[in-house]
């Protein structure tokens, strides 16, 4: 299985997977690969959380689009806080805006519009990458950290279910147009994330077959994250000799559960491939002290082979 | 070294909470497994479809109804379970059609609302109603008397309060006051009358529709109007929900990792917690590395670092027949285990310093395999309840918890701050 020809070119990179399995590893990999092309990224997560802006060294809440490297600008998209910026474009008079904004009818609105705030969010992501900066797109390109996987299917689904519920009118055309940019494999790419282990791997077939049919989403690659390797099977690693220092004991201890982990991970990457029929990356589990953005450049250094950017 | 004993022996409700993929659906099987083998009638509410967990304990699939673990598997294993273990699911799929079922006032309303255009397509999307029928079912549980031990584990949702925040948003999402302001302007009285009533009310929605479409509001309108009827039925539930959640028979357990995702993310979520008025009991780690203590002579620094892979392999080349294995591998394997062990420790201790010192703090090992049977459930109980407590027979007299049923609001009072 190859990788799609000329894949970072493409313009949203959704990221997504079951929570835990390194989705913000994976969104900062491919922003740092992006940025390396010479690329203007927007690194967006869909949640606010704090591990990205972590991994970059930015401090506090998010707010409008910050710039974290050369190249490389984090934002996080909230629904209402989108849903605000849109109607600020539908209602261009100041003063009618806010006065829309801070009533309170405005607020159950949106708690209560059922849907209203996940289409927001993706409507943002849209509204991104079609922004133009002078003569020339703000974004060379997205990439979304999305929520765990049920959230983030809900996400993905909301253009279709919103094109269905509304009738005629500017959020079924919104809507349209967001599904149009999602369904484009020309300009969107899906790459899910799990570890090689049971819970992730069957949640990951599942979301596979979802964004697969209903869905209709174009997929990139599969990354597989934080594999074990070693050289033999746990139960191949010996006793202790007799009269062996204890450290000998130790060391054995320690290789055993290498071992033990890389034949779970053979077994899970085993079963990967057997349905998943786009590319796979794997990512090797990295023993660090500290997990920091030298280490998602590591990783980026094992995976850009798996890229077909070698 | 803390355990989780006195936690689970002295509640009747425990919730497990922590973000996704630290390991809590297995923690919550392995402390329900404890509870029967203590005697204790205990079923657990699990979300995740864990096969490898059902079939080894012999349930087949989990459904929406309790099922009850078979004695002869537990004998088959060798095992003394004196209490009886059962386990559900729930299932995310149709949550809300089940929540219209359950408390729709009459037929009628019920296929007004499940036959809505809007509710059709949209309901699959809305949020909150997985996470409220889980604590419904959390509470039907415990009124049902039928068990004297509940672990719950909730959704591995990135924002786990939301679990919480449920019965809330759903309860406000559906209050009358403000179905009213939707429903009002399309049906008895009409635009005219809304604008009257409230002029602000009326350019408001006019402005709404015309940034949101034409007919939006109208099929929200007569889907708030049915849904209306529901209220009271939910109003009710959400009372009995608040009270059980900070009874002071209930736990909440926080798993978590000692990777820094998972403490950034804990970090957060016990803060909210605590917002809430929920406040922790104990602190369960897993997958913890093992660092050992370094031989001082071999390791003069007291640590193993980077750099003492080759002094590492001397050990072993002189230590006798390692059938082989590549001793370079074995060196650097140690030393990356070690790094990793150490880092855990720290950002562990970290953590710890701004819990209550009080707070019992369980560290379970990294094992070998992944736990996804009732051997390795077991295998856990040592670290959480302390070696040998597995096996420590129970106390004479009755299996119920000291603490008292807390069902409804009166009963239920404010846990304590801690």
């Amino acid at each position: 299985m190859t990788v799609p020809p000329r894949f970072l070119d493409r313009r949203v990179f959704v990221v997504v997977g079951k929570g835990g399995v390194g989705k913000s590893t994976v969104a900062a990999l491919l922003a740092l690969a992006l940025a390396a092309r010479g690329k203007r990224v927007l690194l967006a997560q869909m949640e606010p959380g704090r591990r990205l802006p972590e991994l970059f060294g930015l401090d506090g809440e998010l707010q409008g689009p910050s710039e974290a490297l050369p190249g490389v600008s984090l934002m996080t998209i909230e629904g209402e806080a989108s849903l605000s910026e849109y109607l600020g474009i539908v209602l261009p008079v100041k003063r009618v805006h806010k006065l829309v904004v801070t009533s309170k009818l405005y607020h159950h609105f949106v708690a209560a519009a059922p849907g209203l705030r996940e289409l927001m969010t993706v409507g943002k992501i849209w509204y991104e990458e079609q922004r133009m900066d002078g003569e020339r797109p703000c974004w060379d390109a997205i990439v979304v950290d999305a929520p765990a996987t049920g959230h983030s299917l809900q996400y993905l689904r909301m253009p279709q279910a919103a094109a269905t519920a509304f009738g005629p009118g500017l959020v079924r055309r919104e809507a349209l147009r967001v599904m149009e940019l999602l369904r484009d494999e020309t300009r969107t790419v899906v790459c899910p994330v799990t570890t090689a282990e049971e819970m992730p791997v069957n949640e990951t077939l599942e979301m596979y077959a979802q964004l697969q049919g209903e869905l209709a989403m174009p997929l990139g690659v599969l990354f597989v994250n934080r594999v074990h390797v070693a050289p033999v099977a746990a139960d191949a690693v010996c006793a202790p000799p007799a009269k062996a220092p204890a450290l000998v004991g130790d060391v054995l201890r320690c290789a055993r559960e290498e071992a033990g982990w890389a034949s779970i991970n053979a077994r899970y990457l085993a079963r990967l491939h057997e349905t998943i029929e786009i590319p796979t990356v794997e990512l090797p589990f990295l023993f660090a002290e500290e997990f920091g953005l030298a280490e998602v450049r590591t990783l980026l250094g094992t995976a850009l082979p798996g890229l077909g950017e070698a | 070294m803390s355990t989780i004993e006195a936690l689970v022996r002295d509640h009747r409700v425990v919730v497990c909470v922590g973000s996704g993929g630290v390991g809590k659906t297995t923690t919550a099987a392995s402390i329900a497994l404890w509870g029967a083998m203590q005697g204790r009638r205990v079923v657990v509410l699990t979300i995740d479809p864990a096969r490898r967990l059902a079939d080894s304990l012999g349930v087949g699939v989990l459904g929406d109804e309790p099922r009850t673990v078979e004695p002869a598997v537990f004998t088959r294993l060798g095992m003394k379970v004196p209490g009886s273990l059962a386990a559900m699911m729930l299932d995310q799929k149709g949550a809300w059609d089940r929540l219209v079922a359950r408390h729709a006032p009459s037929e009628e309303v019920r296929a007004r609302i499940l036959d809505n255009r809007f509710y059709r397509s949209l309901s699959g999307t809305f949020a909150g109603s997985y996470e409220y029928m889980a604590i419904e079912q959390l509470c039907l549980l415990d009124e049902s008397g039928g068990y004297d031990l509940i672990v719950l584990d909730t959704p591995p949702t990135k924002r786990a309060m939301d679990f919480f925040e449920a019965p809330e948003r759903i309860r406000e999402f559906l209050d009358r006051r403000v179905v009213r302001w939707f429903v009002t302007p399309y049906m008895s009285q009409g635009w005219s009358a809304a604008k009257a009533m409230n002029r602000t009310v009326g350019f408001l929605f006019r402005r709404l529709e015309e940034a949101t479409g034409v007919s939006a509001l109208a099929e929200i309108s007569d889907f708030f109007s049915a849904m209306s009827g529901m209220f009271d039925a939910f109003a009710a539930r959400t009372q009995t929900m608040h009270a059980l959640l900070r009874a002071s028979s209930t736990a909440f357990l926080l798993v978590t990792g000692p990777e820094e995702q998972a403490l950034t993310e804990t970090e957060f979520f016990s803060r909210r917690l605590r917002e809430m008025k929920m406040s922790l009991d104990a602190v369960v780690f897993n997958r913890v590395h093992r660092e050992f203590a370094a031989d001082p002579e071999l390791f003069p620094g007291g640590t193993v670092s980077r750099g003492d892979e080759a002094l590492i392999e001397d050990v072993l080349a002189s230590a006798g027949d390692l059938d082989g294995i590549d001793t370079a591998w074995l060196a650097r394997n140690f030393v990356d285990y070690q790094l990793l062990a150490r880092g855990e420790a720290l950002r562990m201790e970290q953590f710890r310093s701004g819990l209550s010192r009080r707070l019992p703090f369980v560290t379970v090992p990294n094992f070998e395999s992944d736990l996804h049977d009732v051997a390795g459930l077991v295998g856990m109980h040592s670290a959480l309840f302390g070696r040998g407590a597995a096996r420590r027979p129970r106390r004479s007299g009755s299996s119920r918890p000291p603490a008292k049923r807390a069902s409804s609001a009166s009963s239920g009072g404010r846990r304590p701050a801690k």
